[in-house]
């Protein structure tokens, strides 16, 4: 096991060479002129070149990503065109309140999910099933803008209850972390259900019912553990997106997320936070990953590592 | 007079599936006495899990239902027993091996956690007590290195070797009847017998009476004291052992008796019978054997038989033997 995680960790480093050629050539791609926008509207011709000498963009791509890979392996991103701080600093800033909204979000979306999961499963057919899975459609279709927006105006607004946006103290993470997590809940209780009532039906559950177990026990116990191996998976994908920042939610609760500064950072063409979080992105999403094949691991006996 | 440990009255279970009403179990009626061997025996799809599952009340998550019928457990009327009361003799006084040794253990728990459960559970036992007793009852089903498969999980072991472990469980809280759906079937022959030994043996030490369902004639002669044969959910016939191999009396186990191969041999397919098992969408009117009857007579397309003592301990469903009584009665 401990061998399987070196070697997947020394397995990174290829991948995220090829996923920062990937992204940066992404990023030169999109339309615009990042140098314009720094020089401003009202800038001559000249002074916008020079703009684009002093940002280094007259040089050749392949230059160009050299440079941005040598600053990278000394731990340099470089620095925002917009706000002239290090990248490194303008995500450290906003990674935080994204980290700490994801985990809420998957906090009530695991617990939620599962109960309403296994809910529905066992009394499959009856209304117990027909709500939890009407509450679990509602929540995939539910466009997270309008989700957001509703809980604000009755929380917040009618109740006062909990703040509009901004995250500055914790009563502030309710209502995104809600609002993010619906999908997510919903997400994991199909999946659940599905799962649950396919184990149900396997040879080992009768044994366990024969052995004289209670109900509960052949449930959580028996049934669940198998159950979980595919939603764990599914569970990690959602957790990495969740990282990425949603920029829906985080503009409705105007929260200061890796969200919205992906979409400001793109809107000014500001080419060293976009590869920036892109970049942080992909490194998570491979360690949730290999996070997800270990835990798989864990659970199911029959991979041995 | 030996007692009566198990004792089923007109059994009736019933599949509602979307398509229909399936009959499955249609008034079956049999007995196991204390320390017994019973065999049960008939074709494919004739209700011979059905019953034991009903007996275990194990037909949650299917359609199948008990709608008539009783079954006295030591006196007790398991049907009437609640929930709580029934998962006491789950696993304690009544266990159950399965036809599906490969997949009727759990992946993802140990041997040790699978068997050692029902030892506390039941038992009472403390997690040292019941390790100790594991260990000890997969010594006796004969697993070799007991110490050591406690820790393993089941994808390590192979079929036999998983039947062996199931039959452990089964026996772990010493039940007063076990049994044993198809144990050997999906085995190969040299593990069959000696998983039929094994039963021997475990017989003879613990004293279990035991309900042993199987397709296969041999097995019944090797291991039971009394059989019943069954069709199309009913009992056919009933007999001792060597009554039933010596005199058989209904056409049916008389075909099935004619296939017997030689023991030990699987038997999937009962060729010597001509036709198939009826379907529940065409189930015949009289005696459901009737259209696979080489001696079949008018009355069998009208009207079904009932279950009647021909000799002393022998119980047969037919007009054959009927009418001979009715004529002795006459
Ligand atoms: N879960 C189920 N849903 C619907 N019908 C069922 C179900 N289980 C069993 N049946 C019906 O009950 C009938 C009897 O099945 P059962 O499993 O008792 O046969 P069996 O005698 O044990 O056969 P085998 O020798 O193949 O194990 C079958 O023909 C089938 O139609
Ligand atoms: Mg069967």
């Amino acid at each position: 096991m401990f061998r399987f995680i070196v070697k997947r960790l020394f397995g990174i480093i290829p991948t995220l060479l090829i996923v920062s050629i990937l992204v940066f050539l992404f990023v030169h791609m999109i339309p615009g002129d990042p140098a314009r926008l720094v020089a401003g509207p009202d800038a001559s011709y000249e002074d916008v070149e020079l703009v684009r000498q002093d940002l280094g963009l007259d040089k050749p791509l392949v230059t160009q990503y050299f440079t941005y890979m040598s600053g990278l392996f000394q731990g340099d991103l470089g620095t925002s065109m917009k706000t002239k701080r290090p990248v490194f600093d303008e995500i450290a800033d906003r990674f935080m309140p994204t980290f700490w909204l994801t985990i809420w979000s998957m906090v009530w979306a695991i617990i939620f999910g599962l109960l309403i999961g296994v809910i529905s499963a066992t009394k499959r057919n009856k209304w117990q099933d027909y709500t939890g899975m009407f509450t679990a459609v509602s929540g995939i279709s539910l466009p997270s803008f309008w989700l957001g927006l509703m809980l604000i105006q009755l929380f917040s607004v009618q109740l006062g209850w909990f703040p509009t946006g901004g995250n500055d103290s914790w009563t502030s993470y309710i209502l995104p972390s809600i609002t993010l997590g619906a999908g997510v809940a919903a997400v994991i209780a199909r999946f659940t259900r599905s799962s649950l009532m396919d184990i149900l039906r396997e040879d080992y559950i009768r044994t366990g019912r024969a052995k004289g177990l209670k109900e509960n026990i052949v449930v959580w116990k028996h049934a669940l553990k198998n159950a979980m191996i595919p939603v764990v998976t599914m569970t990690g994908l959602q957790f990495g997106f969740l990282l990425g920042g949603s920029i829906v939610v985080e503009t409705v609760f105007s929260w200061p997320g890796l969200g919205r500064l992906l979409i400001d950072s793109v809107s000014y063409r500001d080419y060293p936070v976009i590869q920036a979080e892109l970049l942080l992105f992909a490194f998570e999403f491979i360690l949730i990953n290999l996070i997800v094949d270990v835990l798989y691991g864990i659970m199911n006996p029959q991979i041995r590592y | 007079m030996k007692e009566k440990l198990l004792e089923i009255t007109n059994l009736k279970t019933y599949f509602f599936t979307d398509t229909g009403q399936v009959p499955a179990v249609n008034g079956v009626d049999f007995y196991i006495h204390e320390g017994e061997t019973l065999g049960v025996v008939g074709e494919s799809g004739c209700g011979k899990s059905v019953t034991s599952l009903s007996v275990m009340r194990l037909l949650t998550d299917t359609p199948g239902k008990v709608v008539d019928g009783s079954i006295r457990f030591k006196g007790k009327d398991l049907l009437s027993l609640s929930e709580k009361e029934m998962r006491k003799i789950r696993g304690n006084e009544i266990a159950m091996i399965f036809q599906e040794p490969m997949t009727s253990l759990n992946p993802v728990y140990t041997i040790g956690e699978q068997i050692g459960e029902a030892v506390k559970l039941h038992l009472k036992y403390n997690k040292k007590e019941a390790k100790n007793h594991v260990i000890n009852m997969l010594k006796l089903v004969g697993i070799p290195r007991a110490e050591e498969i406690i820790n393993e999980y089941p994808h390590q072991l192979s079929g036999g070797m998983r039947q062996r472990i199931m039959i452990a469980m089964a026996m772990a809280c010493n039940p007063t009847l076990l049994i044993a759906d198809e144990p050997t079937t999906a085995l190969d022959v040299t593990i069959q017998a000696q998983i039929l030994e094994l039963m021997k043996k475990l017989k003879k030490e613990k004293a279990t009476s035991i309900m042993l369902i199987t397709h296969d004639l041999g097995v019944v002669a090797e291991m039971c004291d009394r059989v019943i044969v069954m069709y199309a959910g009913k009992v056919v016939e009933e007999a001792e052992v060597t009554e039933i191999f010596d005199n058989p009396k209904h056409p049916y186990t008389k075909g099935l008796l004619n296939s017997i191969p030689k023991l030990g041999q699987k038997m999937d397919r009962l060729d010597s019978i001509p036709g198939n098992v009826p379907t529940p969408a065409n189930m015949p009117k009289g005696c459901k054997f009737a259209p696979r009857c080489s001696q079949v007579m008018d009355i069998c397309k009208e009207n079904e038989p009932d279950l009647i003592q021909v000799e002393d301990g022998h119980k047969c469903r037919c007009f054959l033997y009927q009418n001979e009584m009715a004529r002795v009665v006459n």
